[in-house]
């Protein structure tokens, strides 16, 4: 039986049960069968869903929740404008979330401490 | 913007509904490029639209065949767009999130648009979500020409709700008061655009070397 990889689990965590992300509670999947697990395996040897919870883990409460609450965000979600407009794409550099928050109060920190 | 992908798959997956949704969520990331070729990405895909239901007799059909061939014949694109279609067809919403396309191989990045415009085409329902750096959004037009774009930058919002949660852990709450606490919230969100200057003219590693624990001594504040 294999452990550790993608797929079918019996238990979800932390409510995601709509997504194709398996992790359960032991961080352990459990297959109906070695050759489901070969047949994943063959498929992919990524594990997004494992990467999935690494980022998640590390969020931090409410930040970017206003992005969800966008016009842009809710049409695309329910689906208005068919095909042509299936696509959202946040666009952003590189420490514009966590990285940014840390430099605004970092920065504050060490000039009013100075 | 790593932040801003896991924050819309949960809230995708989390969403209230009578349609039962499927969302698959891919991350690149540079240090792996190399190892996360669209064979690999797309198989990613499929292996988390299949996982709750079962694998398809197609896809087990597939793999049989694969694997009495030349000691194991692996997958080629065509036959991954093929099972995807058809994994796809079978779900009633699905939701593609791939996070950091900046980060794909630039040999990979029109393959992997092009591959998810032929499912966006031949599944009109699914929605795809895309974060990346400003500059690969001429390649994503390329294939999509109507794609919606949101600029990710922190807001007022976004600082307040980070240092409620940095003063709701810092280590000397006996050293905090209301009266205290609402002089550094109303300090820092004022600096804050000018801070929004400074940040985007930083480079990234400045950014992370310039973080340290939050000072609580009121004198900070005078």
């Amino acid at each position: 039986m294999a452990l550790t990889t993608l797929t079918q689990s019996i238990k979800f965590g932390d409510n995601n049960i709509n997504s194709g992300n398996t992790i359960g509670s032991y961080n352990k999947t459990v297959y109906k069968s070695d050759e489901d697990a070969q047949i994943m395996r063959w498929l992919s040897p990524l594990e997004p869903n494992i990467r999935h919870q690494g980022v998640r883990t590390g969020r931090f409460e409410g930040i970017g929740d206003w992005l969800l609450e966008t016009s842009e965000f809710r049409e695309w979600r329910e689906g208005k404008g068919g095909a042509d407009k299936a696509v959202l794409f946040c666009s952003g550099n590189q420490g514009v979330g966590k990285t940014y928050l840390r430099y605004v109060v970092g920065s504050f920190e060490i000039s009013e401490c100075s | 913007m790593r932040n801003t992908s896991s924050l819309v798959v949960d809230r995708l997956c989390d969403q209230p509904g009578d349609v039962a949704v499927t969302v698959a969520c891919l991350y690149y990331d540079f240090l792996v490029q190399n190892e996360q070729s669209i064979a690999d990405m797309m198989g990613a895909i499929l292996k988390q639209l299949i996982g709750r239901g079962g694998i398809p007799a197609d896809v087990r059909e597939a793999y049989q065949k694969g694997k009495t061939k030349l000691g194991g014949r692996g997958l080629l694109h065509a036959d991954l767009m093929r099972m995807l279609k058809i994994a796809i067809g079978s779900l009633p919403q699905v939701f593609i999130c791939i996070d950091a396309l900046d980060e794909c191989l630039p040999r990979n990045l029109l393959e992997l648009l092009q591959s998810l415009r032929d499912i966006a085409l031949g599944s009109p329902t699914t929605r795809i979500f895309l974060t990346g750096r400003p500059h690969v959004l001429g390649a994503i037009q390329r294939y999509f020409t109507k794609v919606v774009v949101i600029p990710i930058s922190p807001n007022t919002d976004d600082v307040r709700n980070y240092l409620h949660m940095k003063l709701d852990r810092d280590e000397e709450p006996e050293a905090m008061d209301n009266d205290l606490r609402a002089d550094i919230m109303k300090v820092i969100l004022d600096k804050m655009s000018d801070m929004c200057v400074r940040a985007s003219s930083l480079p990234c590693q400045s950014m992370v070397n310039t973080y340290g624990k939050l000072c609580v001594d009121s004198s900070l504040l005078r």
